[in-house]
């Protein structure tokens, strides 16, 4: 019998307790809290609640349990990123951004680079959110400092800047996405430190971006509508040419991100993350492995196939 | 009078012009060739 510890019963983390038996039979599932004694003989702990997971992450490695942790605030993911010694002195792993951006992100990221000699840019566009929590960081989000690393540097601009039209896959379709205080350039940045180009950007509307600044004016819903993630990467094949390979999700937020997370949890319990920070996209992962048990879960994974015409051909030869 | 007439027809007709492209405008030009498919996981890893 796996024991598997849970922090956090909102959306994601109900979807997680509903989800984990299509691909864990055996599993029992703790409910755990983040400010009492972590109980013994938990083989895996996943952090899907909301508000900062660096403290409670901290003790559950020093207690020696391999942690999931779906966090997706740029200052709380650089605090789990200084974990690192700590998780590897326990010999234990921690993923970081184990939820739908950053998390399957990555791994769609790692896919498609896999399928390139070399992967220059990635570009992430997110749309939706899982429940109130996610909701409310995702407004914070958009009036903070995006970053993002652009021809070899970082950059910082205001969140709600840089609109782009981004192509979702159906039912959810084109948004126009703004960058925003997100966590994936940084993650997705020590995954593949060859890129020159990272930019991740998020869906909003006018009324979202004009009162980004004040306090949410109405409670969230209690969960979002169906989100997606598009990933973008541009590199050059073995010939040399250039190619843009896209993938992409359109799901219910709160499922993608437990599936992220399932995903991870099932790997650390079948000792298959390497001791330290483990980041969706690492190139040490198994990916295929890990989208795989995603779609087992439920999550289906799609991909744009653009057919090229002769016309466009001809204008841009 | 007459000045002032044709300012105030020309801001109606701008204000008229901006509401039907912000109401039946796209945005953007769609992707004309190609679409979403389901992702195929290679099978060897």
């Amino acid at each position: 019998m796996t024991t598997v510890g849970l922090s956090g019963t909102g959306v994601v983390g109900d979807r997680i307790v509903r989800r984990l038996p299509t691909v864990m039979a055996e599993a029992d599932v703790v409910v755990l809290d983040g400010r009492s004694v972590i109980p013994s003989g938990v083989d895996v702990a996943v952090i899907a609640s909301g508000g900062h997971h660096a403290e409670f992450a901290a003790r559950l490695v020093d207690a020696g349990v391999p942690v999931v942790s779906i966090a997706d605030d740029l200052s709380d993911v650089r605090e789990l990123l200084d974990l690192d010694d700590r998780a590897r002195s326990a010999a234990v792993p921690l993923v970081i951004g184990a939820g739908m951006a950053p998390g399957l992100t990555g791994l769609l990221a790692r896919l498609l680079a896999s399928e390139l000699a070399t992967c220059d840019e990635i570009h992430i566009a997110i749309h939706g959110t899982a429940g109130p929590a996610c909701a409310r960081q995702q407004h914070r989000a958009l009036r903070g400092l995006a970053v993002g690393y652009h021809d070899g540097s970082w950059i910082q601009r205001p969140a709600g800047s840089g609109r782009e039209l981004a192509y979702f896959p159906e039912p959810v379709g084109p948004y126009d996405c703004y960058r925003a205080e997100l966590a994936s350039p940084v993650l997705l940045r020590d995954a593949f430190p060859g890129t020159e180009r990272i930019s991740a950007r998020v869906s909003a509307n006018r009324r979202d971006r004009f009162t980004a600044w004040l306090p949410m004016l109405s409670p969230p819903h209690h969960e979002g509508g169906v989100g997606a993630v598009r990933v973008e990467v541009r590199g050059s094949d073995d010939a040399g040419a250039r190619r843009t390979l896209i993938a992409g999700v359109a799901e219910l937020v709160g499922t993608a991100a437990a599936a992220t997370a399932i995903a991870f949890a099932v790997a650390a319990v079948r000792d298959e993350l390497a001791p330290g920070v483990v980041r969706a996209g690492d190139a040490g992962l198994d990916t295929v492995g890990l989208l795989d048990t995603i779609a087992q879960v439920g999550v289906r994974l799609q991909e744009f196939t653009g057919v090229p015409s002769a016309s466009r051909i001809s204008a841009n030869p | 009078m007459k000045f002032l007439r044709r300012a105030l027809s020309a801001i109606f007709m701008m204000g008229l012009v901006a509401t039907v492209l912000r109401v039946r405008g796209t945005g953007g030009t769609p992707p004309q060739h190609g679409g979403w498919r389901a992702l195929e996981l290679p099978e060897d890893r």
